[in-house]
């Protein structure tokens, strides 16, 4: 990025971007500096590509004029902890309205490509149409600028994720890679890809160890469009770390907002996998397609009682202290490391263990690992397998595809397979289309045509304002549990004021354990700006802009038709509300009711003109 | 008076799962906290009879204090 301004909020075409837009069927490029169009340009990430987006009419996710739009945040590749994010966004072929129509979607990941990436000189690629034939597209410094190269990807075909990177590894020192597997190529049975990004833990230890952007299908996007592979080649430039910047870094470990997720042996939660103790105490750790029964089968998959048989080792993205990963191998006899299987963060965990009446970590950590090397987003691969796995519960004499019942590892292992070799379009089109095609839909946990993550939707109506997955785009799913708000002001304010901001982390390139509790709207971000590229940035100017990216998400989705009333619950949370969780109701109809009146009476208003 | 104390996840490790332990009336729930030393940044959650509570509210006989670590996303 070029910098001719220290005000960006002011004057934001003082800041510009390097764009590449690739024409994948003519191989034309054209590199251009675009000035800013405002404080959400220069941030980045979906805040400037759904901009973009929100000018092209699209009626179908696999067509020529959907972009894939691959970007970066302000702070990707720069000193700031956690600055490792990239940005796939288009539209999705998985989340969709009623009305048939597409929804605009991102979806982010670590792993170092993204700081590779713009270690290379460029901010974002576009790619129009579609190739013919299988490439992989090279990104690279050159004395004169960055560079994009299309190449043949044929000797990727068939290959996993891992192995993919792999092998291009072996073409590209100082790179890194975001792949999909099979299942993005085959995008036509699978809506649900991922892109894998590598890590350097994974090109050194040559363990699966990617980093996924999972959600919307923006790996079946890339696979449309005959992309298997990107690769960014160039030199670490990592600058040298300022006092200030010193100081942030230092506050994103010791300060409370990474708190939970640092490792037990520095006073942490122990990662994500902690929410399992935490939910339990509630009775509202999905079991069995979020149907908890008030028992304590959730407590196998405790750390505690996975522990003596598996071997567990804390370990962290590319200079990040924070170190959140709980990577799992098996366990030798003398208490030694043996194969890697997988990460368990909560939400693959969950998805893809218990929410299955999978309650073995083994089995857990191989579904999860399958679908990675597959290349699926484990969150709508499990929540669709388990509402599968719910409809041959309720119809024992009739069940469909391979039978498949929950806690059977064999058949749902090969569930997990047909889907990510593109043999089970009925898995991997997701559960809003497989419910209707069965015609019960009330047990179908998705929201707005995406499936929920593994926080139960009778603890979070927010879930029906999240623009780009459940808890990643709209942070209330702790309000109830964490916060015991259970009050409609406390909701309302939740929703349209406070609990949007998590979107800000999918703008500026930043992990959002960096600061999930406050946003990006703070002076550590602030105090960055100034460090790493002089600029003068209000806390104000930028929650203002965060909330304009969130605001035009929401105007999007009516834009692509959806209606008030598919922002909405699995109807099954009210229909038949769950007597074992141990929280206050806030799904009845009446307080959702009063709910949904209150926050559009906030955010319709602020809709008005904001795609203009 | 006594009060059983329940910790949840990391807050076990080299401490207890559940206790009845005796306190003078009046105790605090920050009392409690303190004397465990659990660092204060790692707290999400009270909970006293199963309900939401805070740090500064005041136990009383039989009641089930629960501390819970922080919920976070992932």
């Amino acid at each position: 990025m070029k910098f001719q301004t220290t005000d960006p909020a002011a004057n934001p075409g003082g800041v510009l971007y390097h764009r590449c837009r690739v024409d994948l069927k003519s191989g034309e490029l054209v590199y251009v500096e675009v000035p800013c169009r405002n404080l959400e340009d220069v941030l980045g990430g979906f805040g400037r590509s759904f901009q973009d987006l929100a000018k092209r009419k699209i009626t179908a996710a696999y067509c020529d004029e959907n972009p894939l739009i691959v970007n970066t945040g302000l702070l990707t590749g720069s000193s700031a902890m956690t600055g490792l994010r990239t940005y796939f966004s288009g539209y999705s072929p998985l989340k969709g309205s009623q009305a048939g129509l597409p929804a605009a979607m991102w979806s982010t990941g670590s792993g170092k490509f993204g700081a590779k990436f713009k270690w290379t000189g460029l901010d974002e690629l576009i790619f129009e149409n579609r190739s013919a034939t299988p490439v992989y597209v090279v990104i690279k410094e050159t004395a004169d600028g960055p560079r994009v190269e299309i190449k043949p990807a044929e000797h990727l075909l068939g290959l996993s994720t891992h192995d993919k990177i792999m092998a291009l590894q072996q073409g590209y020192d100082n790179a890194h890679f975001a792949v999909i597997g099979q299942a993005g190529e085959n995008w036509q049975q699978n809506y649900m890809a991922a892109v894998a990004l590598s890590t350097e833990n994974q090109l050194k230890s040559k363990e699966d160890k990617c980093r996924f952007a999972g959600r919307g299908g923006m790996g079946s996007l890339m696979g449309y469009k005959n992309i298997l592979a990107l690769v960014a080649q160039s030199s670490d430039k990592l600058g040298k770390l300022s006092e200030a910047v010193k100081q942030v870094n230092l506050n994103v470990v010791k300060g409370g907002g990474s708190a939970r997720i640092q490792p037990l042996s520095r006073g942490g939660g122990g990662g994500t996998w902690a929410a399992y103790d935490v939910l339990q105490e509630f009775h509202a750790v999905p079991l069995n397609n979020f149907r908890p029964q008030g028992n304590d089968i959730p407590e196998k998959l405790f750390r505690e009682n996975v522990e003596p048989d598996y071997h567990i080792k804390s370990e962290a993205c590319f200079r990040c202290g924070i170190t959140c990963h709980n990577n799992i191998s098996e366990k030798h006899a003398d208490g030694s490391k043996g194969e890697f299987l997988a990460k368990f963060d909560y939400e693959p965990l969950n998805l893809l263990g218990t929410n299955l009446g999978i309650h073995d970590a083994g089995q857990a950590a191989r579904l999860i690992q399958l679908g990675d090397n597959y290349g699926m987003d484990s969150i709508s691969l499990g929540v669709t397998i388990a509402y599968l796995l719910a409809y041959n519960q309720r119809h024992p004499e009739t069940p469909i595809l391979n039978g498949a019942t929950f806690g059977d590892y064999e058949k749902i292992r090969a569930l997990v397979i047909q889907a990510g070799e593109g043999k089970l379009p009925e898995i991997a089109k997701g559960s809003m289309r497989l419910s209707e095609s069965l015609g019960e839909t009330a047990y179908a946990y998705h929201v707005k045509g995406l499936e929920i993550p593994a926080y139960q939707p009778e603890t979070n109506p927010g879930y029906a304002w999240a623009i780009a997955g459940g808890h990643m785009s709209m942070a209330t799913y702790g309000l109830l549990t964490r916060e015991g708000k259970s009050d409609l002001d406390s909701w309302v304010k939740g929703i349209t004021e406070d609990k949007l901001h998590i979107v800000g982390f999918d703008m500026i390139g930043l992990c959002k354990f960096f600061d999930i509790a406050k946003g990006i709207g703070t002076q550590m971000v602030v105090d960055c700006l100034q460090s790493e590229f002089n600029l003068q940035v209000s806390t104000e100017a930028i929650r203002a802009a965060v909330r304009r990216a969130f605001l035009r998400g929401l105007a999007l989705e009516f834009r692509q038709g959806y209606q008030k009333a598919e922002f909405c619950l699995p109807a099954e949370v009210s229909e038949n509300p769950n007597p074992h969780i141990k929280l206050p109701n806030i799904t009845n109809p009446e307080f959702v009711a009063e709910l949904e009146k209150r926050v559009w009476a906030i955010f319709e208003p602020e809709l008005e003109g904001v795609l203009d | 008076m006594q009060v059983r104390v329940r910790l949840i996840g990391a807050f076990r490790l080299e401490r207890f799962k559940e206790k009845i332990l005796d306190y003078p009336d009046g105790t605090r729930v920050e009392e409690i906290f303190a004397q465990l030393q659990i660092p204060r940044r790692a707290l999400g959650t009270v909970l006293i009879n199963g309900s939401h509570a805070r740090l500064d509210d005041v136990l009383t006989e039989g009641d089930n204090l629960a501390l819970l670590p922080i919920l976070g996303g992932g």
